[in-house]
């Protein structure tokens, strides 16, 4: 996924963030990034400063993560707090990558619909649903 | 040493501390941690893996504690106001001769004493569902006989219950409450010499449990009539018993028996 250079993009500490022409928001794992809760809640915070309208959907690209702390999954998991966006959809391939992708979508259980993709058309494709 | 050697011992390395890693959190230690490299590999993958475990389960295990910690803390207060309520039928008691309303609150404060033993047992346990009969029923006499007890008084007790039969909370209030009736039944009434012996026995056979409480005194008084003449106790041992989805006899001769099937 690359990050475009003609629109807005928060430059985050483990991510890049942004709103794709599509109308689904963009979010990129930096490369090696550990992110725990003050990461997460960063993102969150840039998704959140997307919204316009009308809820969104996201595209997670989490090919490059590291790791992820326990907070920062029960975090993005969405659970009892609000949020802008209505699904997402999380890119990996990675051995590393696929273990915590499956890990979040098992055990943390995101309150709105949520999918692991190997690839990025196949997410956009799913997603375009959500818009 | 060649490049595949190296490969070799250093996935033989990385294997071992994730190993290490997974033993300790085991044994419920969760300070380790297995190290990710840049490489994002299967051993990476792995101990990612192993690292999201533990804290999932880390933080199940201090669910757990702190839920184990709650009960044993309503437990603990059951018991206490339980006690509470005791005292205070005790304190009614003060300046009072009538005979008849001294033993009213007796009686009534043995049937509490009978369920707080129960919350004070379970306070005490690991599990808190299930209580051993045999130590709740020594304890049990121990104490109803404390209540009873004159000065020339020598009642010998018997409990024959295997050690290894634990029973549910539930099941555990209404039997203290039956032993309690019938102990107290006996020490108030069967014994003209003031010494004899009370017997509890428990069997199990399959899920079925039989309980008896005998005593070797005078036995119930000729005519008795369970139903006209039975008092507020014999009720209760009856009605526990019903909800025990039970069944209890009561034979006399030189003594009473209770044979109860639950």
């Amino acid at each position: 996924m690359q990050v475009p250079d003609n629109c807005q993009i928060y430059d985050l500490t483990c991510y890049w963030t942004w709103m794709g022409s599509d109308g689904i928001g963009r979010t990129k794992v930096k490369p090696r990034a550990e992110v725990t809760i003050t990461e997460s809640m960063e993102n969150s915070a840039a998704v959140n400063r997307l919204y316009t309208t009308k809820k969104f959907p996201l595209l997670i690209d989490a090919r490059n993560i590291k790791s992820i702390s326990k907070e920062a999954r029960d975090f993005f998991s969405i659970q009892n707090r609000s949020t802008n966006i209505n699904s997402f959809a999380v890119i990996i391939d990675s051995p590393l990558s696929r273990i915590i992708g499956n890990f979040f979508m098992g055990l943390n259980k995101p309150s709105v619909p949520a999918k692991l993709f190997n690839n990025e058309q196949d997410a956009i494709m799913w997603l375009k649903q959500y818009l | 040493m060649s490049s595949n050697e190296i490969e070799t011992d250093s996935a033989k390395i990385r294997s071992e501390k994730i190993l290490e890693v997974i033993m300790s959190y085991a044994r419920l230690d969760f300070s380790e941690k297995t190290i990710i490299s840049d490489k994002a590999d299967v051993y990476d993958a792995i101990g990612a893996g192993v690292n999201m475990l533990g804290e999932e389960l880390k933080s199940s295990v201090v669910s757990l504690r702190e839920k184990e910690q709650l009960l044993r803390e309503i437990h603990h207060r059951v018991k206490n106001n339980m006690q509470i309520i005791s005292s205070l039928l005790n304190l009614q008691t003060h300046n009072v001769k009538d005979r008849d309303f001294l033993s009213l609150i007796t009686e009534s404060r043995n049937r509490i004493n009978s369920m707080a033993l129960v919350h004070e047992m379970l306070y005490a346990t690991t599990d808190f569902s299930k209580i051993n009969f045999k130590d709740y029923t020594t304890t049990l006499c121990k104490s109803i006989y404390q209540s009873y007890k004159k000065p020339d008084m020598k009642i010998n007790f018997f409990i024959h219950i295997p050690v290894n039969i634990s029973l549910e909370i539930d099941t555990m209030i209404h039997l203290g409450m039956i032993l309690n009736e019938i102990i107290s039944n006996s020490l108030k009434y069967a014994f003209d010499t003031n010494e004899g012996t009370i017997s509890v026995l428990l069997n199990q056979m399959n899920s079925k449990y039989f309980l008896s409480v005998e005593d070797d005194g005078k036995g119930l008084p000729l005519g008795f009539n369970q139903e006209k003449d039975g008092n507020l106790g014999m009720q209760l041992i009856h009605m526990l018993t019903e909800q025990l989805n039970g069944s209890m006899k009561m034979e006399s001769s030189s003594g009473v028996i209770y044979k109860i099937e639950f």
